[in-house]
This record gives C-alpha cells, structure tokens and sequence, in this order.
C-alpha cells in the first residue's frame, strides 16, 4: 500500500465529511479522530447501505465491483434484490423486521461463488434507520464451520478451573490462540492511569516474549478505547489491505457520515495499521475484556505472515467467548481481591502479634514480615517512640521529617473514619518531594496518634522505575512508517516517559481499607502497651513512696542514737580523767563524724519529703522567686567576687513557689560553690517555647526552659549523669565547700515532681549549664 | 508541805533513755527543784494524767516518736479532753518536718522544739524550755476547777 498523503492540520474533517483516506491524522489530532465514522471500509469485503424502509441501496463502497460485479453507480438507488437476488432480499427483510438486528450484525446467508469469486459472508445490522449489509469473502475454507458453542466449549471448562487472575488469562490466551490460529495472542490489562500492561500471552515458538512489557496510554487512543467498550470484537483480516471509501461519502437522504461502530469491515484508522505494521504485525483481531461497562484489558491476536481473514462462525465463537471471559473474569478477580485481603489481613495479624510478643514496633521493619509485606509497596516507615522505623527503599530521615510535617497539615488527617492519605504523584501536591520521586512517587500515610506525631508511611516508586517497558529493538521492523518512529511502542515511550513522570501505580481501593484496618490494630497495640506501662509506673510510684516512707523514718531513728554518740563524746571530752591531746583529737574526730551523718540524714529526709509532700501549684512570678532564691544564696556570695545576671525578666509559670525556690537556690549555691575563676559570673534566663535551643532533648521542645549558667569548672561529659546520684560527689568533701551532694538530687526529683525535666550542658573548665522545665511536654 | 507545794512537777515523755538523761542534766542545772515524772509512750501519758486531775503537772514535754501510740495522738487527747487541755505541752522531738510542726500547733501544743544533734545546744535548749515555762510564765492552777 502506498503511503496516502497525509493531513496533520488541525481537523480538517471539520469542513465537511470525514474519510481516513482523505484526511488521514495527524500525531497531534488522533484523539480527535472520528473513528466510528471513518467514511472507509476496509478494502477485502464490500459494504452496501440500504433505506430501511424500501431497501434500496444508498450508499457503497467503492469497490464493491471487485466482489459484487457490480460498480457502486450500478447499484445505488437500486432495490437490493437486484444484488443478492429475491430470496436474499426476503431474508435480509425478516432480520431487519426485527429488534435483533439493531446495532448488533447478524449473520444472513452466504452467497454462491460466482465465476472467480469466492462465497461471500453476508451480515446485516440496523443503525440510524438505515440497514448495513457487509459481504466478507470466505478465504479459509479449511476452517470446519462449526457452531459457536462447539468452538468455545472446551474453553469454558478450562476457564472455569482457574483460580488466580494470572492462570485466568494465560487460559485466555492459550485459549484464543487455538480458536483464531494466529501466531501471538496478548491479554493486554489497562492501569488506572491508562497505561497497559501484558499480563498474559500464547506465542508461536521461536517469538519473543512479550509479556510484562507496558505500553503508554496514548497507544490506544480515547475514541478506540471508546469503540471497545461497545464492540466485542475487532478484526483487521489485512493490515496492508487498504481502505475503500463509501459512495457517496454521507447518507443522500440524511446528509449524515455513516456509523460504523458496529461494522466488521470499518476502516482503521492510519494511525493503528501503522502501528501494527511497526510491530511486524501483517492481521489481527481485538477483543475488549470489560468489567460492565469499564474496559478492563483487550485481547489482541497477531498474525506475522500476510492476512488472516477469520470466518465468520470463528468471529462468533470470538465474541462470544469474549463476553464469558469478561464475566468469568469478574468473579476471578473478586475472588483475588478476597484472596489478596486475607493475605494482607493474616500478614497483620503476624506484625501485630510479633511485636505484642516482645518485638515491639521496630520488629515491624527488622524481621519478616515486614510492614512492606503489610501493603504491596517498595519503602515503608514508622515514625514512633521518637525515631524513624524504616524498610525498604524510603526517603532519608531528614526528609521523612519534613514530609511527616507536611501529611499532618492535609486535612484527610483530620477525617475521624478514614484518616489516611494516599497519592499516586506527591510531587503535585507536595513539589519539595521532588527530589524523592525515584523512590516515593507513591504515599499512603496515616496517623498513628491524635498528636500527629506518630505515623505510617508506605511507599511506591516512580513507575518508569519500577516496571518493564515496550519497546525491545528485536521485536520492531527496521524500516518504520511515514510517521517515523513515533508510532512504535519504543517511540511513545520516549512521551510516555513525560507522562509518568513522578507517578507511581496507583493504590487499590482494597489497599486503603486495609491499611486504615491495620492502623487500628497498631493504634490498640501501642495502647495495650501504655496500659503496660501505666501498670508498671502505678507500681513504681507505689514502691517509690514505700522506699520515701522508708527513708522518712530510717532517717528519724537513726538519728536518735546519733545524737546520744555525740553527747557521750561530748562528755568524754570533757572528762577530766581524759585528758590527753590524742583522745582530744580522736573525741573531736567521733563529734565530727556524728555531725557529717547528722546532715545527710537530714539531706535524706529532705530528699524523701519532697517526694512525699504535695506541690500548691499556682500561677507564680518567678522572677520575684528568682530574686529571693537570690536572697538566700546570698550569704554564700560574700565569699568571694561574683555577678548574678539576669538578662530579662523570668516570666510566670504555673509551680509550687517554694519548691522552685529552692530549685534556684540549690543551682546558685551549686554555681557559687564549684567555680575556681576570679571572679564567678552566673547568668538566669530562659528560651521560650517553640524556640531551638542546642542539646534540647527530644520530646522537651514546646516548653519554656530556664537555665542557670556558671563560668564554673564545668563537669567531664562522662561524669554528667552521675551529678543527680543521691549523695554522690565528683569531689573530696572539703573541695569546693563540701556538702552532702543530694542538692541536685532533690533539684531533679523537684523538677520531675513539676513534670518537667532536668539535663545539662557543660564544658570542662568553662563552665556548666543547667537547664529545667516545669510542665510536662506535649503528647506524653 | 510548803517545800512539797513549791516543787515543780513536769511529765516527760521520752523512749530514748539517752535523751532522757540529758534532760535530767538539765533539770539539775536549775536553780529550782523538779519533781519528773517520766512516761514511755502515748497511752501511759494520758492515763497518768487523767490519774493527777487533782495534781496537774507544771508541764508536759513530749517526744513525738514514740512507740505505740506516739506523742502526736497523746497530745491530741490531752487537747481535747476538758480536764487536761490547759496544761501546757511542749514538743521536743527529733522531727523538723513542717507538717509535723503544722500537725502539732493545730492540735493545740504550746510550743514545738527540735533535738540538736550538738548535745551542749540540745541542753542549752531544755534549760531554757523549763526556765521559761517553770519560773517566767504563770502557769494554770494545779487543781481542775469544779464547774
């Protein structure tokens, strides 16, 4: 066939009636192509258009000579009868009469060969008040025709016996590929996106595979998916057959294009012969695979060795095994979908029970399953406890932070049923993930926590990453089309490519509702796991109140007999039969040594009673608390020369007065006490809520922290956790003061009883800073 | 019956013989005579008083610590018993936690002390208790008054 010449305006068709032969497509209009009126046939049968009411002949097909005998201007305007004989006017008159043949082709009779020409098919439907006769001459007349039940019978038993999807369609396809003989039968699956994949295939042996390999969607265009969802079958006998034009070219009664939709001869478009002729493909045949009135998939059958006209009985047995495996296939794949549901489902219960048992959440990314066998992903991650969970390929924790930040903000958090939010292309909505398109295109996130700080995050990675595509050189001719290679697989790759950008396969329905299940289930674990925790701080806070009762009354009756140690000694020293600078020396030792015990006994005592005594708390200025701590402090401060700073003032808080108090004043005692600089520079301040601060503790931020910093002699980072230690002392008792070294322990057990929390900073020889809080922080 | 008359009589309540001892140090450093009478524990105090309502003590010095009933119920009762609320009873106890000392002066106790641990300063400080509450202040008749 010789290239036609071809139109790429606009749509030129516009101006009048359209015809593939006259117009041809552009790359840029063929969405726009009205092809369920292309004005051809194609060029192997003849079509005549009859008035329905007398049936006579309006229109033909210009060829209608070559299996008529009959030129078109010898048969318009001419009763049918003189073209098919009286009896085949009687016949195709009863089928017309009928609903049956309304946009549905019936088979009316096959016409005797005449002279070189061989029988004739004739099939007639109604359409717009106008009756379409098709004659298609048989060429395979090695093809026994049988009935329609007799070809495809063997095909639903087999059929029948699948249980997966994937067995389902290679049945199809192996099934199909017997029925028609050609040499390579697809099962082609479209994706949400419109996108298509091969998800099953039967080839003749010494073909390449094509299966898995996905196709963009602009490989089938809107108008022929449009065609598919009424049409159960598509032959194209000849792909290098051409195309005839009707005579005349609209309907002389009507003024209107003819519809083709439901005629087996209608013209292809240039666009979809060219395609097929780039893949090597010289016949095929299209079956629609669809789901009511979605179209799933396609079947299409390739010949690779000239035409392949398939008989009308074949054709039949074609469509209608087409329709019983759009049925059959319906209930597959529910049953799929059931099956992939109990998969998920029994693989929760396993995450859920393997971190009840010990595991905790972090087994849900450390030992299979995994949360990536939780949903059908390629990353996932958990943010919880304070530290990112990941598996799989994932963003880095820097932008799993930021990206948390942002799913918070989306108001599909805020749904009280279905919280969860899931994107096939985050970069639309979120352009900062750019940069993690490769590996999470796709996001399905979902609270943890009514905070928000805790979440779940699957993800997808950018499609073109993640599958196979068309396009193998192996299987293309050498030589493309007139359209170069644009109209090959490989070549709308390259557009495809562009479309794809930064989208992942879709999430399922079923995916979402078990995800939002599975969020459920991990919500009841973390909670069943603070109920745990609860029990075991209840008992705590029992023992700990045993051990402060303890320690109130130990401390009470030891110092009883103490005191009478120290009297006795005191009146041996006084003895005068005891006289003598040694037992002077070693009486005084005994009286010192009951003193030393005497103050922590005391120190103890004060320790237990903060732990026991109730806080008044109440809205307290501290800085006028501040400047009585300073007060108290303030003897120490004559011994040597020193500045207390307060740079701005304290703002309220809600405390216990006294107990904060004494929180200052045992911090610049402290302050005062260990420095060894001339002069002795303390600073009181505070950063507000919200602010950073270096060495904030995680889960401390959102609280207002006060400080207290020296240019003391600063504590070894190794020693740091030891200073809150009842009693214990990084110096000898006489070094910098002495003291019984339970200050900063009743400090911190002062704090904590406020809810708040007490660390520091500090460098060796520069000084030390403390900080403290006094509520408790967010979420806990 | 005149130098019986002039004797002053306090009940100590005190467990700890060492204490004990100190506080009779004490008393001899008076320059006035000291009839003491000593209890153990909660019970005995109150049952010797409600024993004396004809001859009230000067005096009552309590340990809060003591075992049984301790000091803190003794004086609850004494407080609250008609006969025996007006003698006075001053705390001398171990115990510097201000709930105890709350706990004292709501139940009525005249004064509230703490043992030094330094034994020239805790009998500095019992001289000082009975100089004050012996020979500075009026004390209440001895007799219970019939009403």
């Amino acid at each position: 066939m010789s290239a036609p010449e071809l139109d790429t305006g606009s749509t030129p068709w516009e101006q009048g009636p359209y015809s593939i032969k006259r117009h041809g497509l552009s790359l840029a209009n063929c969405d726009a192509e009205p092809s369920q009126t292309p004005g051809c046939i194609q060029s192997h049968g003849v079509l005549l258009v009859l008035r329905c009411a007398d049936l006579v002949v309006v229109q033909a097909s210009e060829n209608s000579a070559t299996l008529l005998g009959l030129a078109p201007d010898q048969v318009l305007g001419a009763p049918i009868s003189q073209v098919v004989g009286v009896s085949g006017e009687s016949r195709l008159r009863n089928l017309i009469a009928g609903d049956a043949a309304q946009a549905n082709p019936l088979y009316a009779f096959t016409t005797e060969p005449r002279g070189d020409a061989p029988p004739l098919d004739v099939t007639v439907h109604t359409i717009d008040g106008v009756a379409i006769v098709e004659f298609e001459p048989i060429t395979r007349a090695s093809v026994a025709p049988k009935d329609g039940y007799e070809l495809v019978k063997k095909s639903v038993g087999r059929l029948r016996g699948a249980t997966t999807l994937q067995h389902f369609c290679t049945i199809v396809a192996e099934e199909f590929r017997e029925l028609t003989s050609f040499d390579r039968v697809l099962v082609y699956k479209f994706h949400q996106d419109g996108h298509g994949e091969i998800v099953a295939e039967s080839r003749r042996d010494g073909l390449t595979s094509w299966l898995g390999l996905h196709y963009p969607a602009a490989d089938i265009p809107a108008p022929a998916r449009a065609i598919f969802r009424q049409l159960w079958i598509r032959p194209t006998p000849d792909v290098d057959g051409g195309l005839a034009e009707l005579v005349p070219l609209v309907n002389p009664d009507s003024g209107l294009p003819l519809t083709m939709t439901y005629c087996a001869l209608r013209g292809l478009s240039i666009m979809h012969t060219e395609y097929l002729r780039n893949m090597g493909v010289t016949a095929g045949v299209t079956m629609s695979l669809r789901h009511g009135d979605e179209l799933w998939g396609l079947i299409a059958g390739h010949s690779y060795s000239g035409p392949a006209h398939l008989p009308l009985p074949v054709r039949a047995a074609c469509e209608f095994l087409a329709q019983i495996v759009s049925l059959q296939h319906q209930a597959v794949e529910a049953q799929e979908r059931l099956a992939y549901r109990l998969k998920l489902e029994v693989t929760h219960q396993q995450l859920i029970s393997q971190a009840a048992q010990g595991g905790g959440l972090s087994a849900m990314t450390e030992s299979a399953p995994t949360l990536l066998d939780a949903i059908d992903a390629t990353g996932a991650a958990m943010y919880a406890n304070g530290r990112w969970l990941r598996v799989g390929a994932t963003p880095e924790n820097d932008d799993l932070d930021r990206l948390a930040q942002w799913v918070a903000t989306r108001t599909e958090f805020e749904s009280p049923d279905r919280p969860i939010y899931a994107t096939d292309r985050l970069t639309e909505a979120y352009p900062a993930g750019e940069s993690l398109m490769a590996v999470a295109s796709g996001v399905l996130a979902l609270p943890l926590s009514r905070s928000r700080r805790s979440l779940m995050l699957w993800f997808r990675a950018e499609t073109s990453q993640s599958i196979r595509w068309a396009g193998n050189p192996q299987d293309k001719p050498t030589v493309p089309g007139p359209h170069g290679h644009r109209l090959t697989p490989r070549g709308s790759f390259e557009l495809f490519l562009e479309s794809v950008s930064g989208r992942s396969l879709p999430w399922q329905a079923v995916e979402l509702d078990m995800a939002l299940r599975f969020r459920t289930l991990v919500m009841e674990l973390v909670l069943s796991r603070a109920e745990l925790l609860t029990d075991l701080n209840t008992e705590l806070v029992q023992s700990n109140d045993e051990l402060d009762a303890f320690a109130y009354v130990a401390s009470h009756d030891l110092k009883e007999p103490l005191r009478g140690i120290y009297k006795y000694a005191h009146q041996l020293l006084n003895d005068a039969s005891l006289q003598g600078p040694e037992h002077h020396r070693k009486l005084e030792r005994l009286m010192r040594l009951t003193l030393r015990m005497d103050s922590l006994l005391d120190s103890l005592l004060h320790f237990s009673r903060v732990g026991r005594m109730a806080l008044t708390m109440e809205m307290v200025d501290l800085d006028s608390v501040l400047a009585e701590a300073i007060e108290i402090v303030d003897a120490r401060r004559g011994e040597r020369p020193n500045a207390i700073d307060v740079p701005r003032r304290l703002p309220s808080a809600t405390c216990d007065r006294i107990r904060v108090r004494e929180i200052f004043t045992n911090l610049l005692s402290n302050a005062l006490k260990y420095n060894d600089k001339p002069v002795c520079l303390i600073e009181v301040g505070f950063v507000d809520a919200h602010a950073p601060s270096p060495g904030y503790p995680a889960g401390t931020s959102g609280q207002t922290a006060y400080f207290v910093r020296d240019n003391g002699i600063g504590i070894e980072a190794r020693h740091i956790d030891q200073v809150f230690n009842m009693f214990k002392r990084l110096h000898t008792r006489d070094d910098y003061g002495g003291g019984t070294g339970a200050g900063l322990t009743i400090v911190k057990r002062l704090v904590q009883r406020h809810g708040g929390e007490i660390w520091i900073d500090s460098i060796p020889g520069q000084g030390t800073t403390f900080w403290f809080t006094l509520e408790q922080a967010a979420g806990r | 019956m005149l130098l019986r008359e002039a004797v002053e009589r306090i009940v100590i309540l005190e467990d700890s013989d060492d204490d004990f001892d100190t506080m009779c140090e004490a008393v001899r450093h008076l320059d006035f005579a000291v009839e003491i009478c000593r209890v153990t524990d909660g019970d005995a105090c109150v049952a010797f008083l409600a024993r004396n309502t004809v001859d009230l003590p000067s005096l009552v010095i309590m340990d809060l610590n003591a075992p049984c009933t301790g000091g803190r119920e003794a004086l609850r009762v004494i407080k609250l018993d008609p006969a025996l609320r007006r003698i006075p009873v001053v705390i001398m106890t171990t115990s510097t936690n201000p709930r105890d000392v709350d706990l004292c002066y709501l139940y009525g106790a005249n004064a509230y002390h703490t043992k030094s641990i330094r034994y020239p300063d805790h009998l500095r400080s019992i001289e000082s208790i009975l100089r004050y509450w012996l020979s500075e202040v009026i004390c209440p008749s001895r007799t219970v008054p019939v009403t």
